[in-house]
């Protein structure tokens, strides 16, 4: 709740001079106030540029044929052009751009023997109120982490496979189930949890007394993968003993989650994604948890895309399109089909209603692409949209042209501040956004 | 590590090519960042007055070869040197560190503590508790690293995720376990009664439980607090059974339980494995899963690292129905088998039997498996991956090939069958419907992605990344106007800086043309006979798979090199060192020796120095500190 209310909004209040009875409604608003909820959706493989640049910037400004079923929320949404994140430039075309686009870090070359990036923003802000929520985040996907090495670059696959990143050396794992999702999400919100949370704190403490002993008998590098241990379960044994005791867990469920239990086996892969994103809404709208990240695909990903009219192969493959006609049509059409999947979530968070505002004004969902063209594999102009409100800290409505090449860590840094989680500096990061919050 | 293995072919190495060739790459395109006081990335090549010199920055160099091989270094506006320039220079240098690495014999690597990733967690628990469950298929799949392995100790990492599900595992199998006849029997060794107290068959059933579930003998201090679960539990009113199936339960959260770990080297030698750390070793290479009553005794009595002793183990384990995971793992991953599940499947309008036909699917992708595995139990020369007279066919696998069913291959178990004198086209992985489909795209052909495939998975060559902004291929659009792919890629490799690796690769998959991209084989593509001809840069040509093979047997040492690496890597659980590219030299000449011999390679692996021995552990006391 520290953050709750921006310096900003403090400094004006001390300014109008307001005595003790406004710290009252202070506290009194802050209790009920509505919590920002942050996603991010992630499109490998980036974009046709020519159909996704919209036309004019600011207020006044048109979408583009990539960017148009998101026209019902043109004044939720803010398109943000020319963020470019320093941290990829080297490295292959791929993982070395698509794994960093959360954590604006460059990651080592390695087939795996020392994995390195960032933490990636959303981990920040999961960090930061994890203590609020029954699940301090949610990775989800679609596609399984990618096989293999990739022994041409040089890099293992768990890069293009992991946006999320809770620390520089750990990747988080997805969930890609969606009934398994479900069952996650009602374990933790339901009681259950609480029911089981004496027993489970036995068994945790004793799992926790054989790690430490184990990490005393082992070397140097063998204890980072203990301290890993360690770190998963106390995190557990905390929620475990939160969730038990009435006195330390206020929380409650904003909202039931939905009765419909989800397939644990969607028949195609635009079902698997609606099943996921459905998941992201009842978990927002329920309060189960305030951050998630979803990606459709891995870096590289060639999923078949023949299941979309005038679309004959897959992503990657579509990518590089040479500047083919044909080809940038069928790329146009992938992209859209994703800004569809986009835009469905969106609806979804608006008809949440939430007191007078609903679920999408109070969350942030950024929806991008680490590369534009991605024939080119290039890094500049990354495609962005964010949208939501923020719970009222975004300026939605506007096409936001930054100058070229800011850091798209500034983004980050002005998310991080509507969520309640502000930092000083993130990743390359050289200050806020200008243009994206209310001043 | 795939530089060393990755002694090009792309270009045949120059037996004239020297110190002073390198030192001539060197100075022409690398010197004018990296030299004088603050050279680039702190790499002064003013400093390599020597082939010795290599030696102070090892893993710089190895880096710095990789970055050169796949054209980012000299950076972009830098003049670039040519591909053969390029590989020529890292193959030099890679033969330099190897040489030197190996001057003083070989020496084992690191055995870094890991996680029992998803497949040998759920074969674990299984064999554990007697349970036929696949209860592992809720965690998260598991992340490559190393060789390309998803057992590769440096890249299992674990997630929140992991620790929930481990917690929801544990109870879903010891609740079911505790209804099975077959488990209970296993578990509750002792039960409380007339002269026996609770305190005393707990206490007997965890000492028969702990030492199979870590993997080694135990002693009262990791009874204790098993015993004090137990008690704990009691005082919570539970039942003495469902108070030892909890104090059970944690044991599969403990980190005991789901890490692999050896007894610390402390000394400053290398020294020969702990033998029940050996026991691990052998039963999670072979089977995937913990060391069964034998492997025990053995290690037991001291005489596991005898090698008649591991020899007689490796025939008795391999003929062992477990067997399969290994191969079942190895293949899949090394052949990137595995893709067929994923974003490889065929697509299901064109190719809608791989969805309704659940044998034949099945099939399809067991056959290289069964295949590889065969070639293990009959000991057969390796060669035979990549040609044979023999293969593995099922009623459903012939049919698809198109062929008639002869004998036993009209079986629908899957038999060891001859293939017919004039043509070997089924023979080897080549011939096999899972390998042309996993180098294809799910809805065609493309000699790229197979040669790629070729050069990288048989060969351990793979071809470098296309430089940046280079016109890709467009191969896609064949059909959309009169050229066909293979005219499209003779366009493509008229630009020299695309032909330098095309003319490489494209061959390759050229002369394998007649497998669709469901494996069946076809004389004629959109109403055109094909054309499997082929002709290499060097002026080599070859039409058709059967010519095709033949090239690659001219090959087979490198094949055979490149596949020790891969399950060297895969047996250790982590990626190779340089040292450990040693191990793979002697391993390779004793294959070798053996005319290629299947089971020579899993002996060699077995009894060399890296998986029997166990360098001195690093310890820093800076990080004695807890977090």
């Amino acid at each position: 709740m520290r953050h709750s209310i921006s310096r900003r909004t403090l400094l004006r209040g001390v300014g109008v001079g307001l005595g003790l009875p406004w710290l009252e409604a202070f506290a009194a608003s802050s209790a009920s106030r509505n919590p920002v909820r942050m996603a991010v959706l992630y499109m490998p493989n980036g974009v046709n540029t020519a159909a996704w640049n919209p036309v004019g910037s600011g207020r006044d400004f048109a979408l583009s044929p990539t960017l148009e079923p998101l026209k019902d929320f043109k004044d939720q949404i803010v398109v943000i052009s020319n963020l470019y994140n320093a941290g990829s430039r080297g490295g292959d075309g791929h993982y070395a751009k698509e794994a960093t686009i959360l954590t604006c870090a460059t990651i080592k070359k390695t087939p795996g023997a020392d994995l390195a990036n960032g933490v990636s923003m959303d981990q920040v802000a999961a960090q930061r109120v994890a203590d609020q929520t029954p699940l301090p985040s949610l990775e989800l996907g679609v596609s399984p982490v990618a096989i293999g090495v990739d022994a041409a670059v040089g890099y293992t696959r768990i890069y293009g496979s992991h946006i999320a990143w809770s620390t520089p050396t750990t990747p988080l794992a997805r969930e890609l189930n969606p009934r398994a999702v479900y069952e996650r999400l009602f374990r933790a919100s339901s009681g259950q949890q609480a029911n089981s949370a004496k027993t489970d704190s036995l068994l945790l403490d004793r799992v926790l007394g054989d790690a430490r002993r184990l990490r005393s008998e082992v070397g140097t590098a063998d204890r980072l993968r203990l301290d890993e241990y360690l770190s998963v379960m106390r995190s557990l044994e905390e929620r475990v003993q939160r969730a038990g005791s009435a006195t330390k867990n206020p929380w409650k469920a904003r909202a039931p989650l939905t009765k419909a239990v989800p397939s644990d086996r969607p028949a195609s892969h635009p079902e698997h994604v609606t099943l996921m994103l459905d998941m992201i809404a009842t978990a927002f709208q329920s309060d189960t948890t305030r951050v998630c990240t979803f990606m459709f695909g891995n870096a590289v990903s060639d999923v078949s895309f023949r299941f979309l009219e005038g679309v004959d192969s897959g992503h990657h493959d579509t990518s590089h399109h040479a500047k083919n006609p044909e080809k940038l049509r069928q790329y146009a059409i992938i992209n859209r089909w994703h800004i569809e999947q986009y835009a469905y979530l969106l609806g979804k968070l608006r008809s949440m209603k939430e007191g007078d505002s609903t679920v999408l004004d109070n969350s942030m969902i950024l929806f991008g692409s680490a590369l534009s063209d991605g024939d080119r594999h290039d890094p500049h102009k990354m495609p962005l949209v964010l949208a939501g409100r923020g719970g009222g800290r975004i300026d939605a409505g506007q096409h936001l042209v930054c100058s070229e090449d800011a850091p798209c860590a500034n983004l980050y840094v002005s998310m991080l501040d509507a969520f309640g989680a502000p930092v000083e500096r993130f990743g390359d990061s050289t200050g806020q956004l200008p243009g994206l919050l209310h001043t | 590590m795939l530089i060393l293995a990755a002694s090009s072919i792309l270009t045949a190495q120059q037996p004239d090519y020297s110190f002073d060739s390198a030192k001539a790459f060197l100075t022409t395109h690398c010197q004018k960042c990296h030299q004088a006081k603050s050279p680039a990335g702190g790499f002064n090549v003013e400093r390599v007055t020597a082939p010795a010199s290599l030696q102070d920055n090892e893993r710089k160099w190895l880096s710095a070869i990789n970055r050169v091989r796949n054209g980012e270094m000299p950076p972009k506006g830098s003049p670039a040197p040519d591909v053969d320039s390029r590989e020529q220079f890292a193959h030099w240098v890679a033969a330099t560190l190897r040489s030197q690495a190996c001057s003083d014999g070989i020496t084992p690597g690191p055995a870094p503590i890991r996680r029992l990733n998803r497949d040998e967690y759920t074969a674990t628990v299984q064999d554990l508790l007697d349970i036929h469950m696949n209860i592992g298929a809720a965690l998260p799949a598991d992340g490559a690293g190393g060789e390309g392995f998803d057992n590769a100790a440096e890249t299992l990492f674990l997630s929140p995720l992991h620790s929930e599900k481990y917690m929801e595992i544990a109870k879903m199998a010891m609740d079911f376990a505790a209804k099975e006849f077959k488990s209970r029997t296993k578990i509750l060794v002792a039960k409380p009664g007339p002269g026996v107290t609770p305190d005393q068959a707990a206490r007997e059933i965890l000492k028969a439980f702990l030492p199979r579930a870590f993997r080694r003998p135990i002693t009262d201090a990791d009874i204790a607090p098993y015993m004090d679960l137990f008690r704990a539990a009691l005082k919570q009113r539970q039942t003495f059974e469902s108070a030892i199936f909890f104090s059970l339960r944690s044991v599969l959260v403990s980190p005991l339980f789901l890490f692999r770990s050896e007894p610390p080297n402390t000394s400053s030698e290398p020294r020969p494995l702990d033998q029940y750390a050996l026991a691990s070793r052998l039963s999670y290479f072979l089977w995937g899963s913990l060391p069964d009553e034998l492997l025990f005794d053995i290690a037991a009595a001291g005489k596991l690292h005898e090698p008649q002793v591991l020899k007689g183990l490796i025939g008795r384990m391999l003929r062992n129905e477990r067997s399969l995971i290994f191969a079942e793992r190895f293949v899949g991953q090394w052949l990137r088998i595995r893709e067929l599940s994923a974003n490889k499947a065929p697509d299901p309008k064109l190719f809608p039997t791989y969805y309704t036909d659940e044998e034949l699917r099945s099939d399809i992708s067991i056959q290289p498996i069964w295949f590889f595995r065969e070639l293990l139990l009959r000991d057969l020369p390796l060669t035979n991956l990549l040609d044979s007279k023999f293969t593995i066919g099922t009623g459903k696998l012939t049919k698809h090939y198109g062929e008639k069913p002869v004998g036993r291959a009209a079986n629908q178990q899957p038999t060891w069958i001859e293939l017919p004198a004039d043509t070997h086209r089924s023979g080897g992985l080549l011939g096999m419907a899972s390998v042309q489909m996993v180098s294809s795209y799910p809805y065609r052909t493309s000699p790229v992605l197979r040669g790629a495939w070729i050069l990288d998975s048989l060969l351990g060559t793979p071809p470098p990344p296309p430089p940046p902004n280079v016109p890709s291929l467009d191969e896609a659009h064949a059909r959309a106007t009169p050229t066909s792919v293979r005219e499209r890629l003779t366009q493509h490799r008229a630009d020299p800086v695309c032909a330098s690796c095309h003319s490489r690769i494209d061959p390759l998959g050229f002369a394998l043309e007649n497998f669709d991209a469901y494996g069946r084989w076809r004389e004629e593509e959109a109403g055109k006979p094909v054309d499997n001809s082929a002709e290499l840069a060097d002026g080599t040509k070859f039409q058709g798979p059967d010519q095709l093979k033949a090239y690659l047997l001219e090959r087979k040492d490198l094949f055979i090199r490149n596949l020790t690496t891969k399950m060297l890597g895969y047996a250790l659980g982590r990626g190779l060192t340089l040292k450990d590219s040693c191990a793979v030299d002697d391993i390779v000449a004793k294959v070798k020796e053996n005319n290629y011999s299947a089971q020579t390679l899993i002996e060699s692996i077995v009894l060399s120095v890296p998986f029997r021995y166990q360098a001195p552990v690093s310890r820093s006391p800076k990080e004695e500190k807890k977090p």
